[in-house]
């Protein structure tokens, strides 16, 4: 029986699955912890908001100029429909769901129960105390419609 | 590249909302998406934030992908995306009056994207049949491959092995890796340094 692996000689195969298995050995096991447990959300139509803007990433150079303190850090996250805004103040996040309505967020940490939290009618929320370690917010709005943002390290 | 009656299986199952299969899908190609963010230089909370958007536009995604074989390709390009996206938030400030694209004179390009998807695809394949292997060559192998490479006097008090056993059972092992159902033409692009004529082994 001839294949084409017959091609592959004894030295270019052990070096092929040196390759390979030193491929899986680089990739940090909670990267891959983390992509399994995105499934949780198959059957959750949710859409996800990507950071698109990050206060400490991305200092507007207007911002330099202006004589506001350089503390409070925002944050805005942007999904096909909703955009969500966060700021950082030293003991909670303040943040509002723009186009503005009632909404109800929770709080996802990697471990642990989520935490329920209320947006009012304009939209505004209040999470306290500031989540430690990796989080994410999932927004499910009067319509039906579901937002979840990305992992947020503070 | 080759159609993986393997991957269309595993993408039948994740639509059936299988976490075994979708589990698997993560660990087939989390070393593809790892490496194009490594390619990208992205810092590690970066490739973290790719890692995230890339399972989740996946897990959205996953029912209406047209090709299931195409999953590979689709998991590279959005990838891609996602590292261009992370830089182009981080570097926004620091070209500012450039055109996005003028920051990126590194991108590696599509061609990049193609060597990567081909590189694992192999490598998945290559693992899948090694986890397939009899202990004994399972042990053997990974012993050979390790890094730093164990010597065969180590070899050989490890698994209780004469020396002069090593070498016959080393191209044993690697023959049946090689006539692996699993690497059904995969094999056939040349790794680095190319395929050469197998000389001893192919006969047994």
């Amino acid at each position: 029986m001839s294949t084409v692996a017959d091609s592959w000689n004894d030295e270019a195969l052990l070096a092929a699955l040196q390759h390979a298995l030193a491929a899986r050995q680089a990739v940090p096991a909670e990267f891959v912890e983390a992509g399994q447990s995105t499934f949780a959300w198959h059957n959750i139509d949710a859409e996800l908001a990507q950071l698109t803007y990050d206060s400490v990433r991305d200092a507007e150079p207007v911002a330099a100029t202006r004589a506001e303190p350089a503390s409070i850090r925002a944050l805005t996250f942007t999904s096909a429909h909703l955009t969500i805004e966060l700021e950082v103040t030293p003991d909670s996040l303040v943040g509002q769901i723009v186009p503005v309505q009632a909404a109800t967020i929770e709080v996802q940490a990697r471990a642990g129960d989520p935490v329920p939290v209320a947006a009012d009618e304009i939209g505004c929320f209040l999470i306290h105390p500031i989540p430690r370690g990796p989080f994410r917010l999932h927004c499910r709005l009067a319509d039906g419609a579901d937002v979840l943002t990305n992992w947020i390290t503070l | 590249m080759r159609d993986d009656p393997a991957v269309i299986a595993l993408v039948a199952r994740v639509r059936e909302g299988d976490q075994k299969a979708w589990d698997e899908v993560v660990e087939r190609y989390s070393p593809l998406v790892w490496s194009i963010c490594v390619r990208y230089r992205l810092s590690r909370q970066d490739a973290d934030d790719v890692g995230q958007s890339v399972w989740l536009l996946l897990v959205e995604q996953i029912g209406s992908l047209r090709e299931p074989a195409a999953l590979p390709g689709w998991l590279a390009t959005t990838t891609r995306h996602e590292c261009l996206r992370v830089l182009r938030t981080a570097k926004r400030n620091d070209a500012a009056g450039l055109p996005p694209e003028d920051q990126f004179p590194a991108d590696p390009s599509a061609v990049m994207i193609e060597d990567e998807v081909i590189a694992a695809e192999r490598d998945a394949a290559l693992r899948a049949a090694f986890a397939e292997l009899p202990g004994g060559c399972h042990q053997l192998l990974s012993m050979l491959v390790s890094d730093p490479p164990c010597s065969y006097a180590a070899i050989s008090s490890t698994l209780a092995m004469p020396v002069g056993s090593i070498g016959p059972m080393r191209a044993r092992c690697l023959e049946r890796l090689r006539r692996s159902p699993r690497l059904t033409g995969v094999l056939g692009g040349p790794v680095s340094g190319g395929p050469a004529k197998d000389t001893e082994g192919s006969t047994r």
